[in-house]
């Protein structure tokens, strides 16, 4: 039973990280139809600059977020003036060749820089908390806490704020967006800035509890991609949720197979990807809009 | 004298493209008979380089039967390559098999894990095929690592080594022949009409009566299979195998680039893509190898933006694909996602 509790706890824990990571993907491709095969890369590189602002600057990893966070809009403002332009209104096979250079092309250079070794921060929020049978790691335990808080934000801003209600018309109809005097370009810009931003967020998150290196990027935009197409475009809650079943397939595939460890999460990811699409096109909860619809 | 060979020629209609590869065969074969050690221009890192060429000529045109042809674009072709490779690898090493066998059951597996997996993921349409390809890619890469007892793991696999570079160069060249007219006759018969039937328009060419998932399982494994094959010479030649080599992302971008840069749907313009390439790294870039994949990346978003059409395309020739019509199967005309135009 113990161990049951557990593997639930680190599950949700890990489903909290999916939670924000996917966000990013399943904004940009719901607002600008561009489906972001170097999502990946973007959490990799948040977390790299988590991890040089922690080993030469001797910051602790959450603080790093206040520089992550506007390093990364700045970069994904820049990377859409010059390239994502090209793509948004255009066929998503052209948007997933050229992301999936510019994955290679990002991967590649972080490992010219930092070379292929694998990191790992340091953060002073560490040990454990015991519950009864059940331990709560207290990295992770903040990790979930700051996702929330970053879901959360976004929701309210998404929700309340005039540029949020402007992106959410933008995805909504494009047309009728336009013809109320919403400047098209600037919301594409902002999302693709906040987007990205929040990507580089969910590697800070992601670098304390596991090692981080260049090539970790095409798993995860494996399972942004299919947490997306479970929870439709866009949809807050329905990337909570979907990031928390994968993370509990996972971790519960790591605790009662013998012998595979995580490694098999790929796979699971995979498996469930496959078996949503063939059986509920339409994603489990509904988003902005489903994910098949937008071909 | 020349008369009678025009004559057929233009009976079978092979075209210029034709003329132009037969000319090349006939070039390249005697090739290896020039190798001698105190001839600077044939060497064997040359008849090596040109074995490299001949195995990138087949994949991408295996590539292009389901990602040109039928328009469904695989993200994850390399995952046959692996499991061919794997399965002379494995067969060689644990069961010691020799080389001929091993390879024809590595790619009788690559063909039957093809049937398997295509008979799911190709009822997807658009990106998510392309991901669930991608998906299946890296997923088989985990497995092999996990299936440490049969296929080594992360360490890898020795085979037993066989530098005989004449034999490579022979096997893939005639492999690679093999393969391009077994694509321009399949492009020919009703069954590679009816590929681009389900290019052009699938819900159509269901009504005219075309079966169109056994047409498209089809194609998918035969492509599979001669991947496979190539996997297994690969692995052989290599001497050594392990996940990260075999499944290496860059193989399967390696083979859209190269099919998109000659023309996506041509007979032709794999060859000429994966030859273009192959020479453009091996001569321009070779020197500067850290940037290679770097170069390769920005290489393909060039491709994609300013010449979607490829060479083939370019040069005006009017079968060449041009990608926006594939596009226009997956996507119709309307723009991303907003209904109707």
């Amino acid at each position: 039973m113990d161990q049951f509790l557990q593997a639930l706890i680190n599950g949700i824990m890990l489903g909290g990280f999916y939670g924000v990571m996917v966000l990013g993907f399943s904004v940009i491709w719901g607002v600008m139809g561009v489906i972001n095969l170097a999502h990946g890369e973007f959490v990799m590189v948040g977390a790299y600059i988590t991890w040089v602002l922690n080993k030469q600057f001797g910051w602790d990893p959450f603080w790093a977020l206040i520089v992550v966070i506007p390093i990364m809009f700045v970069l994904g403002y820049v990377l859409q003036h010059i390239l994502i332009n090209r793509l948004v209104e255009r066929p998503h096979l052209i948007s997933l060749l050229v992301t999936f250079g510019l994955s290679i092309i990002i991967a590649n250079i972080v490992k010219l820089v930092y070379t292929a070794s694998p990191r790992v921060t340091d953060t002073a929020l560490k040990g454990f908390w015991r519950v009864g049978g059940v331990t709560f790691p207290i990295t992770k335990t903040y990790i979930l806490l700051a996702a929330l808080i970053i879901m959360v934000a976004l929701y309210l801003f998404l929700q309340h704020t005039r540029m949020g209600k402007s992106i959410r018309a933008a995805a909504q109809n494009k047309e009728a967006a336009r013809m109320v005097g919403i400047e098209i370009g600037k919301v594409y810009a902002l999302t693709f800035g906040i987007c990205i931003a929040l990507t580089g967020a969910a590697g800070m998150l992601i670098s304390p509890t596991q090692a981080i290196f260049p090539f970790m990027g095409p798993p995860l935009t494996l399972k942004a991609f299919a947490i997306t197409a479970m929870s439709g475009l866009g949809s807050i809650p329905g990337a909570l949720l979907g990031g928390i079943v994968l993370g509990l397939v996972e971790i519960f595939i790591g605790t009662y197979v013998p012998g595979v460890g995580t490694n098999l999460g790929v796979v699971s990811s995979f498996v469930l990807l496959v078996v949503v699409l063939v059986t509920r096109p339409q994603g489990l909860f509904g988003g902005l809009k489903p994910a098949t619809e937008v071909q | 004298m020349l008369r009678p060979l025009v004559n057929i020629w233009q009976r079978y209609r092979l075209g210029r493209w034709g003329l132009l590869l037969l000319v090349l065969f006939l070039f390249l074969l005697p090739l290896p008979q020039f190798i001698a050690p105190e001839r600077k221009l044939v060497t064997n890192s040359l008849l090596f380089s040109f074995t490299q060429m001949f195995m990138l000529v087949t994949l991408a045109s295996n590539w292009n039967l389901t990602g040109g042809f039928t328009g469904y674009v695989d993200f994850g072709h390399a995952v046959f390559f692996g499991l061919g490779a794997y399965g002379t690898g494995v067969l060689m090493n644990k069961l010691g098999w020799p080389f001929w066998p091993a390879m024809l059951i590595g790619a009788v597996l690559a063909a039957v894990f093809a049937l398997l997996i295509g008979w799911a993921t190709l009822r997807l349409k658009g990106p998510y095929f392309s991901i669930a390809m991608l998906g299946t890619f890296v997923a088989m890469r985990e497995v092999i690592r996990v299936l440490k007892p049969i296929t080594g793991g992360g360490e890898g696999l020795t085979l037993p080594p066989y530098l005989n570079r004449p034999l490579f160069y022979y096997l893939t060249l005639i492999l690679a022949v093999l393969v391009v007219s077994l694509i321009a006759w399949i492009r020919r018969t009703e069954f590679g009409a009816s590929l681009i039937a389900i290019r052009e328009d699938e819900v159509g060419a269901e009504m005219r009566g075309i079966n169109t998932t056994l047409h498209k399982i089809t194609a998918f494994w035969i492509a599979a299979f001669l991947t496979g094959l190539v996997g297994g010479m690969w692995a052989y030649q290599n001497t050594f195998i392990d996940p990260d080599v075999v499944f290496f992302e860059s193989r399967t971008v390696e083979l859209v680039m190269m099919t998109m840069l000659g023309g996506l749907g041509t007979v032709a313009g794999p060859v000429i893509g994966a030859a273009t390439i192959y020479w453009l790294r091996d001569v321009v870039w070779a020197n500067f190898l850290q940037y290679h994949l770097i170069v390769q990346g920005l290489l393909l978003i060039l491709i994609v933006l300013f010449m979607p059409e490829g060479i083939l395309g370019t040069l005006g020739d009017r079968s060449a694909t041009s990608l926006n019509r594939i596009v226009r199967k997956w996507f119709g005309l309307t723009r991303n996602g907003t209904e109707g135009v």
